[in-house]
């Protein structure tokens, strides 16, 4: 079962002169996203890979509803992106760099600040805290000004505050950047983990081993547009990914190395 | 000394490369000039009204000197000169021209003889009747007579009346600038500063209503300034006597009633909602707290003229500059503190104030629903 059906997805940029003359193009406008179409099934992990620039963070931040398509919809759960924001809102959750949190607060002021956003019922919010909380040892720093906090623990906190309401659907863009190898794990261990709880996560990354290890399905985008989409056991039939992908980026783009 | 070249050169190409920082700097100079000028034809439009005025007077004056004084007068014959003062005193009269009995033959160099010129420099019709009268005299061909030479008070203005005037003026000026201060330091912070640290974006992700947030950002913002506007408040009315030393005698806080204090911080709230509402919406609009201050500083010039420009309407504004956001609120602070509020007038200047706010909400609103301005680099 289907839980994001993306339909047409198109999402283009005005470029000033100076980009147009670093992109070697005479057109005023980039077509970041161009005509995407794929669905996402209910409790599995959806891997996006693409190289910089190629339009996964265009087309997730689209699907967070930050930004609006051009034309094309996509929908969550039956709720669209264009129309219904507010209640693709409550659906999705969203980790990504470029969202902060203010470096003022505590994580346990966050938390709940961010569950009253969602409208989470105060005794909910309080049991999942906790265990949130302690399953990321959290706690401990939960009254250290978010400023203060390690990258590691800044980034777990990030991690929890984007699921504060439960959602059914979480998309997670390069969540274990800038992490050691110990807090890398805790976090893919717990996307694991929330794939047995039956939730669908859609990761975007460069690393291929992480996809390997956790992706149900792959789709690779390359120039905003997608070039392959299918379970990983079948695009690394013949090949590991990193080889899979390679051929495919040669193919599409004509470039050799 | 070639790396000061190189540094010159990056910071050149970071400025003139990026158009908004090059308006954003040159944009205050233009909207000066805008401001000014608007404001300088609006004072000189009140001016011109004010020349037409024919100040009210009683002329005790022997016949010849009384019908060339008639001329830019409005004579008022049924006074004493007893009576005449009291009424200048009182407001109700401009001004009382009291010429020496036998003017015409009382002419001695030695002791020239005195016109006495009775006014009250409370009294803005009165004031100016005082300089036309000094004028017109001085016209005169007869050279030897004084006009208000002797030790006695011409000027019959009451300490009170006399402290309210100042306090009138000056208080929607100091006000204004002290709330202006009072925005800046909050509005920017809160709206371009979360844009600037992503952490705006993060509140944009959760379902809550774009309009919900703007209200909640200008509620609490306005509660921070106003909290300082009324701590700016007691401190002018409470300085006024020492900061004008001399000039005001009396205790001004006590010169006010409590309907006066609740009209006034009626106005502040109302100003400070109109600011707020303003300075978000210009935070909210730039990239960066920094950026925010360079669009917010002719807004700030702005405000700060409108308090001063009120000093020009006190005589007795039409009830239609009321209306007029911040000048109006000017004004309506300025007739509380001379005594003469309108209560229309001081609801009117409110609810201006109000109606401007609740568009510039509506405004933030579609910004904060706007990608171009939320999340553009």
């Amino acid at each position: 079962m289907e839980i994001l059906k993306v339909e047409s997805l198109t999402k283009s940029f005005k470029l000033s002169r100076k980009q147009q003359k670093t992109e070697k193009t005479g057109l005023a406008i980039k077509v970041a996203v161009n005509d995407l179409s794929f669905t996402v099934n209910k409790g599995e992990i959806f891997g996006l890979l693409g190289p910089n620039g190629a339009g996964k963070t265009t087309t997730l931040r689209m699907l967070a509803t930050l930004i609006k398509p051009d034309s094309g919809d996509a929908f969550v759960d039956g709720k669209s992106v264009v129309s219904e924001e507010n209640a693709v809102r409550r659906k999705i959750g969203f980790l990504t760099s470029e969202l902060k949190l203010e470096d003022f607060f505590t994580p346990n002021y966050l938390y709940g600040f961010f569950s009253e956003l969602y409208g989470v019922e105060k005794s909910v919010a309080e049991e999942r805290k906790k265990k949130l909380f302690e399953k990321f040892g959290i706690d401990r720093f939960a009254e250290v000004k978010f400023a203060n906090l390690s990258t590691g623990m800044k980034q777990k906190v990030s991690l929890v505050i984007s699921i504060v309401h439960d959602p059914e659907l979480i998309i997670f863009d390069e969540p274990t950047n800038g992490l050691d190898v110990l807090t890398a794990k805790v976090v893919t261990d717990f996307l694991e983990e929330l794939k047995s709880e039956g939730k669908t996560i859609i990761l975007s990354t460069h690393i291929f081993s992480l996809v390997e290890k956790l992706c149900d399905r792959v789709g690779i985008i390359i120039d905003g547009r997608l070039v392959a989409l299918d379970t990983l056991q079948n695009i690394t039939k013949e090949c590991n990914l990193e080889t899979a992908f390679f051929d495919l980026y040669y193919k599409v783009t004509g470039e050799t190395l | 000394m070639k790396n000061i070249l190189t540094i010159i050169k990056k910071e050149f190409s970071r400025f003139f490369r990026d158009k908004r920082m090059v308006i954003t700097v040159l944009l205050p100079g233009v909207l000066i000039f805008v401001v000014y000028t608007l404001i300088g034809s609006a004072i000189s439009d009140i001016v011109g009204v004010d020349e037409n005025y024919k100040p009210s007077a009683y002329l005790s004056a022997p016949s010849g000197y009384s019908e060339f004084l008639s001329l830019h007068l409005e004579p008022k014959d049924d006074f004493t000169e007893e009576s005449a003062k009291q009424a200048v005193a009182e407001g109700k009269l401009d001004v009382a021209v009291i010429f020496p009995e036998n003017f015409n033959e009382a002419f001695d160099t030695e002791n020239p003889p005195e016109v006495r010129v009775y006014y009250n420099s409370s009294v803005t019709g009165s004031a100016a009747g005082f300089q036309i009268v000094n004028m017109l005299l001085s016209k005169t061909n007869r050279p030897a007579f004084t006009i208000n030479s002797s030790a006695q008070k011409f000027d019959l203005a009451s300490e009170r009346d006399l402290t309210a005037s100042i306090t009138s003026m000056l208080v929607p000026m100091l006000m204004f600038s002290l709330l202006a201060s009072a925005c800046i330091s909050v509005a920017p912070e809160s709206i371009a500063g979360e844009k600037e640290r992503g952490t705006m974006a993060t509140m944009l992700i959760t379902p809550i209503r774009r309009v919900e947030l703007a209200i909640g950002k200008i509620l609490s913002l306005s509660c921070f300034a106003l909290l300082s506007g009324i701590s700016s408040f007691i401190g002018v009315i409470l300085s006024l006597p020492k900061l004008t030393s001399g000039f005001v005698g009396v205790d001004t806080a006590a010169m006010y009633s409590v309907g006066d204090y609740f009209m006034v911080f009626g106005i502040i709230i109302s100003v400070v909602l109109l600011i707020i509402s303003a300075f978000s919406v210009m935070s909210a609009f730039a990239k960066s707290v920094k950026e925010a201050g360079t669009l917010i500083a002719p807004l700030m010039i702005l405000i700060i003229l409108m308090g001063m420009a009120s000093m020009f309407f006190t005589a007795s504004p039409s009830i239609g500059l009321y209306l007029i956001p911040l000048l109006g609120s000017g004004l309506a602070m300025a007739s509380i503190m001379s005594f003469s509020a309108s209560g229309l007038g001081v609801a009117l200047s409110i609810i201006s104030n109000i109606v401007v706010s609740l568009g510039l909400v509506v405004l933030l609103t579609f910004m904060f629903k706007s990608e171009r301005i939320m999340f553009k680099k």
